[in-house]
């Protein structure tokens, strides 16, 4: 007979809470007729604080697994919930005056609370199948939320895109994980971590496991060469979505990816490592040279994002205290600043009823000044100017490449960041173009002032933590102590 | 007590105030210039407290970023309060010309040049490299952005180039800052007294590049005169009078003292490269045919000049720097306010269009005329007591470089000579003629004799100065001047 594992409810608290949220949503919006904005944005707003409530609860416990050590809840689980959480509101805000939401409002609420609890669950993931159904959990609500402005040609194709390049990724990943298992005989990480450590990293079958899962998951993360459906995907899916997906995902896939090399496979570095290097420097140059030619926002943020996951790789590559330190601060400082950014794309697509373009943000400054600073401000952060969050981020990050003899890759980031100014300064001097409109402010657009909400609270973010920066990285180094890496 | 944090606090708390609340025009403006007549008030009142002798003083030393090892460490001795001061003076000027010249959305441009004021002063006044890096690369920002709102018609050029040039020192510094800090003996700090000589050839040189682009010192000038052509003159003002003081003082203040073995090794390749630029900056300003450029130019050969008298690694050198720098401050920054008032009066300053200026208006040709003196280093002249010590200094070190480095100085009085004829005499021809601007007068005026007087005052008591600056100055170098054996 098979016996039910047992399940630590309190310590899944988090998760169940988000996915509960969906589905009493659900229901309700088939009761409740026509209130779907409203009602998505209280049951998402509750359901979300909830679960970082739950998590900041669960901080100070001692680290479990639960569910036949399915699921690992440790502080790293717990500093995820509440980054994507606080995604989520910030997303919440950022959407609440779209159209879409009106007519959707519940499925698109819904469908984000599915995403933040298949995040959840990454960081919590202590074996291959546990990651696996994660992964797909937020990756299928991600495709249809891409989707979601149905009427609009660049949204389907957008979702489809992502669709089809998003399974590949995940086939790969399976593909790997079953080699792994072949090599191992288990799933889990810790086992595979047992069983590597023993046998040596010669074998071809767990170099070959090795390379198929680092694929899979480069998928994920949007780093070249597999960063292909990036600026598509971004460039097509709602502005809001496309800020949540550069903010949250990155934060979960790169958990994902330290968890599995980190954690279950530190043995086979010599396989991973300089494959990763590889990638985070061309990843870097090439993305931000990518940026630095688009004459559409939201392509050209996609690839700075993808120079961004570049950045962060070398975190990985580093490792240790410092690096794992310095990969989930950074992946909290850069997650106010896409939201923020994408948030002002929003805007002016309210303005302007059009994509953004530098054409169409010409002299638009002058006309919205607060949304024209802050978005400064996220850009500056982008490229790692003091006092921003971004500053920190990059300063951590940098300390640990130096720390532990990487230097060179520093240097690299250094050449990438001087590059990613270039973009940087077309976006400001587009805004600011004297020549371009008059410097009438404008009239409010609909939805501005959860909108504005959103933004001033990116602005602060992005601020106060740069300029105090400590309780953030102390709890980023508590959260990297979840780490095998990181202790 | 008040500390030098409060110098720092007060520009940037009015600069975020202004941003935010949309006061009229002009009231936006006194108000920033309240702020920063306030702040020179302070920096009076610390140069009256000041001990020559005491070394780094009126400081704040507080636990920052904990888990980093950053702490707010932020100090002055002679030479940083010698600047400070500077920057106060010429921050205070530049906003009373802008106030004067009318800016349009004055609020926003009076609160970046505060912000910059703020970061100027962090540079100065810090002992933590974190601090120092906040304010070196801190105030690209509100530089940039006055380049690309307020700038000339040329101003996306310019602003590419200062943000590329820059920020690749500056980052390149910061790898070698983390080196340094991560390194420290107890756990991560950054405090620069820890990193005395613990910095190898290769941070060094990270530090150095970051310095010599910012002064700018030869071959890495290349930023400089877009920016100093496009900036409204009242941020040129502050770039080359105070901004680009930042790297020249770094060298003095932070880099001899934190690097001496390397500073005594490789001294020789600054006073190359200070003296190939000293000359070769004079040059081409006696080519140019505007005044803009001009002053750009010779902030090239001066800045080239005072970083050569750093890495004498003397006595007559390191002072001689220190008052150069504060001279050169209050001439190029006043230098730009005329030249932009110029512009605003005739629309242009370019030599062809321009002459006869001097007559019937006395106020203009007389400042000009103490201005460009001053310039060329008329014996008597502030100027010319900080030159004269930088080039005895370069006799005490190889004879041969005192007489090559009196050749710049002749230079000085050719192009500086050769501004003055253009505008002021020859006959009244050009826009000058059929535009008959009037007499430099109040506002503008206000702005610029400040500066002017300051140079004055400082021409007829020099020692006042020196004295004060001395043995800052001297403590600085120290550490190299005996690893050269000097």
């Amino acid at each position: 007979m098979i016996k039910a594992p047992d399940v630590n409810w309190l310590a899944i608290a988090p998760m169940m809470t988000l996915m509960i949220g969906a589905f009493v949503l659900l229901l309700l919006a088939s009761f409740i007729r026509g209130r779907d904005r409203g009602l998505g944005t209280v049951v998402g707003l509750v359901a979300l604080l909830a679960s970082a409530g739950f998590a900041i609860n669960l901080w100070s416990e001692p680290a479990t697994t639960t569910m036949a050590g399915a699921l690992q809840i440790d502080q790293l689980t717990q500093v995820v919930t509440v980054l994507i959480a606080g995604c989520g509101i910030l997303t919440l805000f950022v959407s609440f005056g779209w159209n879409r939401m009106r007519e959707n409002g519940a499925e698109f609420v819904a469908l984000l609370l599915l995403i933040a609890a298949g995040m959840d669950l990454i960081a919590a993931s202590n074996s291959f199948v546990t990651l696996f159904v994660a992964l797909e959990l937020f990756s299928l609500s991600l495709y249809v939320l891409c989707a979601f402005d149905g009427k609009s040609k660049a949204s389907l194709e957008s979702g489809f895109k992502y669709l089809v390049l998003g399974t590949i990724g995940s086939m790969v990943l399976v593909y790997g994980a079953a080699f792994l298992y072949g090599a191992t005989g288990s799933f889990g990480f810790e086992a595979i971590n047992t069983a590597l450590s023993k046998a040596g990293s010669g074998d071809a079958l767990v170099i070959l496991g090795t390379v198929l899962v680092l694929i899979g998951l480069a998928f994920k993360i949007g780093v070249m060469p597999f960063h292909m459906w990036v600026a598509d995907v971004y460039e097509g899916a709602p502005t809001s979505v496309t800020g949540f997906m550069s903010a949250a995902t990155k934060i979960a896939a790169f958990v994902a990816l330290a968890r599995v090399l980190l954690d279950a496979l530190p043995a086979m570095r010599d396989t991973w490592a300089p494959a990763l290097v590889i990638i985070a420097v061309v990843t870097m140059i090439l993305g931000n040279i990518s940026a630095l030619v688009q004459t559409n926002l939201k392509r050209m943020l996609a690839y700075a994002s993808v120079g961004a996951a570049g950045f962060g790789l070398i975190a990985i590559i580093v490792g240790g205290a410092a690096g794992t330190r310095g990969l989930i601060f950074y992946l909290a400082a850069y997650a106010p600043m896409a939201i923020g950014a994408f948030a002002v794309i929003s805007l002016h697509e309210r303005d302007h009823k059009g994509i953004a373009t530098l054409d169409s943000i010409r002299g638009w400054g002058f006309q919205r000044p607060v949304a024209a600073v802050s978005m400064i401000v996220f850009l500056l952060g982008f490229a790692g100017f003091p006092l921003t969050v971004g500053f920190i981020g990059k300063f951590v990050v940098l300390g640990s490449a130096v720390e532990g003899n990487y230097t060179w890759l520093g240097v690299v980031a250094v050449v990438a960041s001087v590059i990613s100014l270039g973009y940087l300064l077309r976006i400001i001097l587009a805004m600011f173009d004297r020549g371009a409109k008059s410097g009438v402010m404008m009239a409010a657009a609909p939805g501005m002032g959860s909108l504005n909400l959103a933004i001033v609270l990116c602005l602060a973010l992005v601020l106060v933590g740069g300029i105090l920066p400590g309780l953030g990285l102390d709890w980023a180094a508590d959260a990297a102590k979840s780490l095998a890496a990181g202790r | 007590m008040i500390t030098i944090s409060t110098l720092i606090a007060v520009p940037a708390i009015a600069a975020v105030v202004l941003l935010v609340i949309p006061f009229a025009r002009q009231a936006a403006g006194y108000l920033a210039l309240l702020v920063s007549l306030a702040v020179l008030g302070g920096v009076i009142g610390f140069i009256y407290r000041f001990e020559p002798a005491a070394g780094y003083q009126f400081a704040d030393n507080v636990s920052w970023i904990e888990p980093l090892g950053v702490r707010w460490h932020v100090a002055v001795n002679g030479v940083s309060l010698a600047m400070i001061a500077v920057t106060a003076l010429v921050t205070t000027c530049a906003l009373g010309f802008a106030l004067w010249a009318k800016r349009d959305r004055s609020h926003a441009s009076a609160a970046l040049i505060l912000m910059t004021e703020a970061f100027l002063i962090l540079v100065f006044a810090a002992r933590d490299l974190f601090a120092f890096y906040v304010g070196f690369e801190g105030m690209l920002i509100p530089l940039l952005i006055l380049l690309v709102v307020w700038g000339g018609a040329g101003r996306k050029f310019a602003t590419l180039q200062v943000i590329a040039y820059t920020a690749f020192g500056t980052l390149l510094m910061l790898l070698g800052i983390l080196y340094l800090g991560l390194t420290a003996p107890d756990g991560p700090n950054f405090d620069m007294a820890t990193a005395i000589g613990r910095g190898n050839d290769w941070v060094f040189f990270a530090f150095a590049i970051a310095f010599a682009i910012k002064s700018p010192l030869f071959p890495w000038h290349g930023w400089v005169l877009p920016a100093y052509r496009q900036a409204s003159p009242e941020v040129a003002a502050v770039l080359s009078g105070v901004a680009s003081k930042a790297g020249a003082f770094a060298f003095l203040a932070v880099l001899v003292p934190l690097f001496p073995a390397q500073a005594a090794k490789y001294a020789w390749v600054f006073i190359a490269l200070g003296t190939i630029g000293f000359l070769w900056g004079s040059l081409l300003a006696f080519r140019q045919r505007d005044g803009r450029g001009v002053v750009a130019y010779s902030s090239i050969a001066q800045m080239s000049f005072i970083v050569l008298g750093i890495f004498l690694l003397s006595d007559r050198g390191a002072t001689g720097a220190t008052f150069q720098m504060v001279n050169h401050a209050l001439v190029s920054a006043a230098l730009f306010l005329v030249v932009g008032w110029l512009e605003t009066q005739v629309g242009s300053d370019s030599f062809a269009k321009l002459g006869g200026l001097a007559r019937r208006r006395p106020v203009l040709a007389t400042v000009s005329i103490i201005l460009g003196m001053a310039a060329l280093a008329v014996p008597g002249s502030s100027v010319f007591a900080s030159e004269f010590l930088i080039m005895l200094g370069a006799f005490e070190y190889r004879w041969w470089l005192g007489v090559i480095v009196s050749l710049g100085v002749v230079l000085a009085a050719m192009y500086m000579l050769r501004w003055i004829s253009a505008i002021l005499h020859d006959r009244e021809s050009g826009l000058a003629g059929t535009l008959n601007p009037p007499d430099l007068k109040q506002g503008a005026l206000m702005a610029i004799l400040p500066l002017v007087l300051v140079l004055i005052g400082l021409s007829i008591v020099p020692a006042q100065f020196t004295d004060r600056v001395d043995a800052s100055a001297q403590e600085l170098f120290s550490a190299a001047a005996k690893e050269a054996g000097r």
